[in-house]
């Protein structure tokens, strides 16, 4: 509403007749003339404030510049010609990009679409701090690239193995190194023998009869650091009747990227995944962590200004699924074993709130006998992980994943099940931070507990294997 | 302050100019003051009986000008309560402001004059099958009843007066008429001054007009009650009905100064839903249902007129406790004691007015002390001359220097009764 | 004598670095870019950039906050999580805005003694929750109970779908610690009822911030009810709608919450969040009963049949506390949904005699196909969503426009000026639940005299005769107070006499 409100008396300006909606775009302000946040999109938020509570910047800090509509207004200063300062950056830098104010949205304010053009212009129009500068390169030179990821397995691996982990733990060295070296350290988990990490063959057939052919993406650090999700998500498709087309030379999909504002990098990556499925000849492309496919999803939008790029990247993204979506789409017809475990569902921020996918998960475990399925407290807040942002603002990731452990170990459970190799990593870290009382449980992906059921894998030993990822 | 001070306002001479004015204002009603019009104890000289907001403002308007002090009153039950006023010239009898004005039966609302008795209002109202859902222990008038905010059983589930007063007219100390709140019940434009006025012993205005919401009269009542033989059992019976899904109406205790204790549940509510809630109540309290009557000291005060009246206000946890205390005070110091307490955190007690002033004032005192522990209050609503010197009837105030300054801001002269409430406002 | 109009110039920057010393260098904002965050509160339209914000962390911390805007003459405003609809928290431009989302504790839940006590910064549902393991809860249930705090709440007394039944804030707070205008601590109340001497903690309550700020809250919790059955009634129109109301509480039913949307506004809500409602209703009622099992299950089936008398075409009933939920998503989120069907929007609050439900609604048809509003002419072709909270005659008018239209806007304006003006004509109020704020100052000389308005700020005058806390609010024009207490012009004859002490 734009109707000029004056003051009733002199001395307190009770209205200014600043429009709601923005004006036109500054572009001597904060951002440049390339893809800037809609402003029509700004305009959508009526600052009810109902997205807030599931900020989890807010719900840690509680301000308002760190909530999303708090975030808008910044990108609305910005389009009217704030310029972009050290604060401005920082408090969209602090943005997890867990999209629940976009569930909780009443006005349907695309936040995801903001955020992302806003991190764009972050990227080209602010200088971080020369440690911030250092730490992104080092990150982005290492997780979007599956091999450098494996690489360094080995070191991390025997690093762990030989104990010296735990005296350098105990020693506080830590402290003394680099913030990113001490935050990836912690983060990694325990490795389990190379074998494990051994290639999947380029296709796995369907058992019985064949009801579709689906292309799986392995992904970066899932491939990496959870070669045990890849596996039992190509053994649960093949169980349920599809054929798997895994494609070797497979890149990062290029969600890191997008989600840091790394436009070119994102396109890069995105445009080789694309023409790698395309080929593939595949009904489907089976994502199995979160992050990878809500960004895969929307490659149409990421292409939007390259018209013949675009349209085949929307056609892909129309074939991306989650593993859950597909085996639900599917419907069952391997037999379920009995698997008698108490599991608490963490729903991945990118599974929920970006795609949407809440209850097929939860499906897929309550169909499974003998199995317990409870529900996570605070469920709709990130545990802190949102990709890379672990590493980029441990301050902030530290205490959210403190307080989903919290959560989770109060449900009793005995696994905790996720679909996110992130998540399991910034949870698992944060649990281990807890010491005994964190120990207790096993962590799976919800694929594997599905593995585990369909191959009549024990309970114990299930538990067991699932303890020893950690 | 048993002697009436010297009237530096209102000089022999000048009385009859005052009653001519006064006259004028009223409608000629008005008169001096009589045997009988007094304020604790303390004769005014002049009664005026205004017959509308109007007149009420005019009568003001007149004091202000010849600098009366003035009592408003409604059928005098409670005159007696709080300190007696440091001088008043001028009752101001309200019952000709008396008559339902508006009874609007689909809003559950009623607009009254401040001078109706609360019965008459019942009454009215009970025409459409609904009440004004508020216990009168004392057969008050409405602007009386809010003065004071007596309380009785059902303030449990619908509150007290403040909770069913939705709007107010009333005329301040220098004749401005003023309103706060309205006909709907639901309100939140301007300050709530209907909160202010209620329990405000008449220093901020004179009320004339008052407007209730109203509730639907149940189909159906029925009392559930037993007795409780050791004192230790009211607190647990009292938490397990209120822990209970029987949405009780009030749940009373009685412990007279002789005789057995009782507790009594009230459930309003439909014919089966009564009958099964009643049901329920009694196996809680391991008793029957009874023939559903109200015990006989349902619904009264504990105290008389000639006893000093006590009010002790708790956490509803504290209720067993707050009794057995105030009953174990008392019989150390000799002095017979009889109490009824609401399971909403308030205990009413009585002890006989003629007890020794020094005992009366210990246990006002050692009451007071104990209940510090968990933020309650111990009030003297009254006390029988000469008890009344020697006691501190309100005991601490929090916000004292904030009432202090509101009462300067509407009364700055304390025309309207003076001294009659906390900190000698 | 000081009044707000004789303010010198201060110095903003010693203010905000005796506040740095206080409360840290982090709880301290003077950046613009932040500040420009929190200009303003729920309702969006109405913006003023802070001088300063401050988020205290404890009681000590905003007495202090209050002490220093004394001392320099600086006005402030108190804002907990800013959803007010009535631009309650717009800052002052030379002010300074305490922010009471740091205060965020439940200090307290004693389900036996039944209350909590809270931080004013606890976003109401949490209350809600900490209470629920023992089966109470905290009945004001306003739309933005999942993020609006208990100390906005406080300010605002703030009702919500339930308050037919339960009441409003001010009959669930029974104490309260708070910072007068002069920066004292005071307790007013706290878990025993009836504290002695005036009722400052009911004035307190819906004050709008303008008689200090609360810094911790204790409220009533109930027990949670036995039963609670729900059902969704679909109507030809407002009117059946409105007689099916008229028609239960007539009956001596009291329902927990009855909630009207007519087509408009139902047509907004499917848009927003899929609510499933009727097709073809032209107005839905959401009627809940609760408490003891047998009463509500004696009290349903006679809300059904006055639903099927009213000529409801279809009556739906909660299965479970999923489909519960459903129906109260489509209300809840009903005014933020408005923005999916219209670019811009004015949601209007006011209260009329809820039998005059069916005569308001078709003046707000006719002013809205084309009946004269306050100074348009002509059919204004503005469309009116409606929500409301029937069963106490609480009337949630959204006005749709769309801000780039030339005229529009002014036409909307002076649409819900004019629903307003009908509210007043029916002998309603100018706003149910929430509040005056900037927003409607201009419109309380319609519903109060002078002489009304003059009372009301002689108590405003007792708490804040410097008028710094929240200005600009409530009221169309600042009373300038008289005296500061303890100061006086000279003795009355009475006080002189030793009559009449003034304190």
């Amino acid at each position: 509403m734009s109707t000029a409100h004056s003051s009733a008396h002199g001395d307190q300006p009770v209205m200014t007749g600043v429009v709601d909606g923005v004006a036109t775009f500054d572009p001597s302000g904060a951002f440049d003339e390339h893809r800037p946040p809609d402003a029509a999109l700004v305009g959508d938020c009526v600052h009810c404030g109902f997205c807030l509570p599931t900020c989890p910047t807010y719900v840690l800090w509680g301000e308002e510049m760190d909530s999303p509509r708090g975030r808008i207004y910044l990108m609305k200063g910005a389009l009217e010609g704030e310029p972009m300062t050290d604060s401005m950056a920082g408090h969209f830098d602090a943005c997890l990009g867990c999209m629940a104010c976009v569930t909780a949205c009443p006005s349907g304010v695309q936040y995801d679409k903001l955020i992302e053009a806003t991190r764009g212009q972050v990227e080209r129009n602010h200088r971080r701090p020369l440690r911030q500068r250092l730490l992104r390169e080092a990150i982005f030179a290492t997780f979007p690239h599956p091999r450098r990821l494996r690489l360094l397995r080995g070191p991390l691996r025997a690093y762990q193995a030989s104990g010296l982990q735990r005296v350098v733990r105990r020693s506080g060295v830590l402290r003394r190194l680099p913030t990113v070296i001490a935050t990836m350290e912690s983060l990694a988990p325990p490795l389990g023998p190379s074998s494990s990490a051994r290639p999947l063959p380029e296709r796995v057939s369907a058992r019985g009869t064949r009801r579709a052919t689906v292309g799986l993406l392995t992904g970066c650090v899932q491939g990496a650091f959870f070669p045990g999700v890849n596996a039992a998500t190509a053994r649960v498709l093949a169980m349920e009747g599809c054929d798997v087309v895994i494609p070797r030379d497979q890149g990062c999909c290029g969600a890191l990227s997008v989600h840091n504002g790394r436009e070119a990098e994102a396109k890069k990556f995105a445009r080789a995944v694309i023409e790698t499925f395309e080929s593939a000849g595949v009904e489907r492309v089976v994502v199995n962590a979160a992050g990878c496919g809500s960004s895969m999803k929307e490659y149409g939008e990421l292409f939007a200004d390259e018209p013949e790029m675009a349209q085949r990247a929307a056609a892909l993204a129309a074939l991306v699924r989650d593993v859950s979506e597909v085996l639900v789409e599917l419907g069952p017809v391997a037999q379920r074993h009995p698997l008698p475990v108490t599991v608490a569902y963490h729903d991945a921020c990118h599974l929920a709130h970006a795609q949407g996918v809440r209850a097929q998960p939860r499906e897929l475990l309550n169909a499974i006998p003998g199995l317990e399925l409870r529900e996570i407290a605070e469920s709709e807040i990130c545990c802190g992980s949102a990709g890379v942002y672990n590493l980029l603002a441990p301050h902030a990731a530290e205490p959210l994943g403190d307080r989903k452990a919290a959560n989770v170990l109060a449900t009793g459970a005995d696994v905790l099940v996720t679909a996110n190799p992130g998540c399991l990593m910034q949870v698992a870290t944060a649990f281990r931070r807890r010491g005994a009382a964190g120990s207790a449980i096993a962590m799976a992906h919800t694929v594997e507990v599905l593995d585990a059921s369909l191959r009549a894998v024990p309970a114990e030993t299930f538990q067991k294997r699932s303890l020893l990822q950690k | 302050m048993s002697s009436p001070p010297t009237d530096p306002a209102l000089q022999a001479s000048e009385i009859s100019d005052v009653l001519a004015e006064l006259a004028k204002a009223c409608d000629d009603q008005v008169r001096r003051a009589e045997d009988g019009d007094e304020v604790g104890g303390l004769p005014a000289r002049l009664v005026a009986a205004p017959g509308s907001t109007r007149e009420a403002a005019d009568v003001l308007r007149v004091a202000a000008d010849h600098r009366l002090r003035v009592v408003a009153r409604g059928h005098g039950t409670k005159l007696h309560w709080g300190a007696t006023p440091s001088g008043v010239e001028l009752i101001v009898d309200t019952t000709r402001l008396s008559g339902v004005v508006e009874h609007a039966a689909g809003d559950l609302v009623a607009v009254v004059g401040a001078g109706t008795a609360l019965a008459t209002l019942q009454e009215v109202v009970g025409g459409a099958g609904q009440e004004l859902a508020f216990d009168d222990p004392l057969g008050s008038t409405v602007g009386g009843a809010i003065a004071t905010s007596p309380s009785g059983p059902r303030r449990l589930l619908r509150g007290t007066l403040r909770d069913l007063l939705i709007g107010v007219t009333f005329v301040r100390s220098d004749g401005v008429v003023a309103k706060a709140g309205g006909k709907v019940v639901k309100n939140v434009a301007g300050y709530d001054f209907g909160k202010l006025l209620t329990g405000s012993y008449g220093t901020l205005g004179l009320i004339t007009e008052a407007i209730f919401r109203l509730h639907p009269r149940p189909v159906r009542s029925h009392h559930v009650t037993r007795t409780i033989s050791d004192a230790a059992d009211i607190g647990p019976a009292l938490r397990a009905v209120l822990a209970s899904q029987t949405v009780p109406s009030a749940v009373d205790v009685d412990w007279p100064a002789e005789g057995p204790r009782q507790v009594s549940v009230l459930l309003e509510g439909t014919e089966d839903g009564v009958e099964q809630r009643a049901d329920a109540v009694a196996r809680l309290l391991d008793t029957d249902v009874g023939d559903g009557a109200a015990p006989p000291w349902w619904g009264h005060y504990p105290f008389g007129p000639d006893d000093v009246a006590i009010k002790l206000t708790c956490p509803l946890t504290e209720v067993g406790t707050t009794m057995r205390r105030a009953h174990a005070r008392a019989a150390e110091h000799g002095l017979s004691l009889a109490s009824r307490a609401s399971a909403a955190g308030v205990v009413h007690a009585a002890t006989p007015g003629d007890g020794p002033p020094e005992a009366v004032a210990s246990l006002v005192h050692e009451l007071r002390a104990g209940i510090a522990a968990y933020d309650g209050s111990v009030l003297v609503l009254a006390a029988p001359q000469p008890l009344r010197e020697g006691l501190d009837l309100w005991g601490p105030v929090p916000g004292l220097a904030l009432m202090r300054r509101l009462k300067h801001e509407l009364d700055p002269v304390h025309r309207l009764s003076p001294g009659r409430f906390v900190g000698g406002i | 004598m000081a009044t707000t109009a004789q303010r010198r110039p201060r110095d903003l920057d010693r203010l905000a670095a005796r506040l740095r010393t206080v409360l840290g260098e982090g709880a301290v904002i003077t950046d613009r870019n932040r500040l420009r965050t929190y200009e303003c509160d729920g309702l969006a339209h109405y913006k003023v950039t802070p001088a300063i914000v401050v988020l205290p962390h404890t009681t000590a911390e905003v007495a202090a906050v209050v002490r220093a805007c004394v001392d320099e003459r600086v006005p402030y405003v108190a804002r907990g999580s800013g959803t007010g609809l009535s631009g309650g928290a717009l800052p002052s431009a030379e002010g300074v805005l305490v922010v009471t989302s740091q205060m965020r504790d439940i200090l307290e839940t004693d389900a036996p003694g039944e209350r909590a006590v809270v931080q004013p910064g606890v976003i109401n549902l949490h209350v809600s929750k900490a209470a629920a393991p023992e089966g109470y809860y905290y009945a004001p249930d306003p739309s933005s109970q999942q993020i609006c705090s208990i100390g906005g709440n406080l300010a605002e007394n703030s009702g919500g779908a339930h308050c037919l039944k339960y009441g409003f804030t001010t009959n669930h707070v029974t104490g309260v610690e708070l910072v007068a205008p002069d920066g004292e601590i005071v307790r007013l109340g706290g878990k025993a009822p009836d504290p002695p001497g005036y009722d400052l903690l009911g004035a307190f309550v819906g004050s709008e911030g303008t008689l200090g700020i609360a810094t911790e809250v204790t409220v009533r919790l109930l027990r949670a009810p036995e039963a609670v059955r729900t059902l969704l009634a679909a109507f030809p129109s407002t009117d059946e709608a409105g007689g099916a109301v008229s028609a239960i509480i007539a009956a001596g039913v009291l329902p927990a919450a009855v909630e009207m949307m007519d087509a408009l506004a139902i047509e907004a809500a499917e848009a927003a969040v899929h609510c499933d409602y009727p097709q073809g209703a032209g107005a839905v009622l959401i009627v809940e009963l609760d408490g003891p099992a047998p009463e509500v299950e004696a009290q349903f089936g006679e809300v059904q049949r006055h639903c099927r008398d009213n000529k409801a075409f279809e009556i739906r009933i909660a299965a479970d506390d999923i489909e519960r939920a459903l129906f109260w998503k489509g209300r809840k989120s009903a005014f933020a949904a408005v923005g999916r069907i219209s670019p811009d929007y004015i949601v209007q609050d006011g209260v009329i005699p809820r039998t005059a439900l069916p005569a308001v609604l078709r003046r707000i048809a006719a002013l809205s196909d084309g009946e004269q509003g306050q100074g348009t002419e002509g059919p204004s072709g503005v469309r009116v969503a409606n929500v409301f909270h029937a069963g106490d005659g609480n009337l949630h008018p959204l006005v749709l426009f769309d801000e780039s239209v030339p005229g529009e806007a002014e036409k909307a304006e002076a649409i819900s000026g004019a629903i307003l003006d009908l509210c007043i004509e029916y002998g309603g109020s100018i706003t149910g639940e929430h509040g005056v704020g900037a927003d409607k100052a201009k419109y309380m000389p319609r519903m109060f005299t002078d002489d009304d308005l003059d009372t009301m700020q002689m108590l405003r005058c007792a708490f804040d005769p410097l008028g710094l806390a929240n200005p600009g609010k409530i009221f169309p024009t600042p009373r300038l107070c008289g005296e500061v207490p303890g100061r006086h012009k000279g003795v009355h004859p009475l006080a002189a006499s030793g009559v009449a002490e003034v304190f």
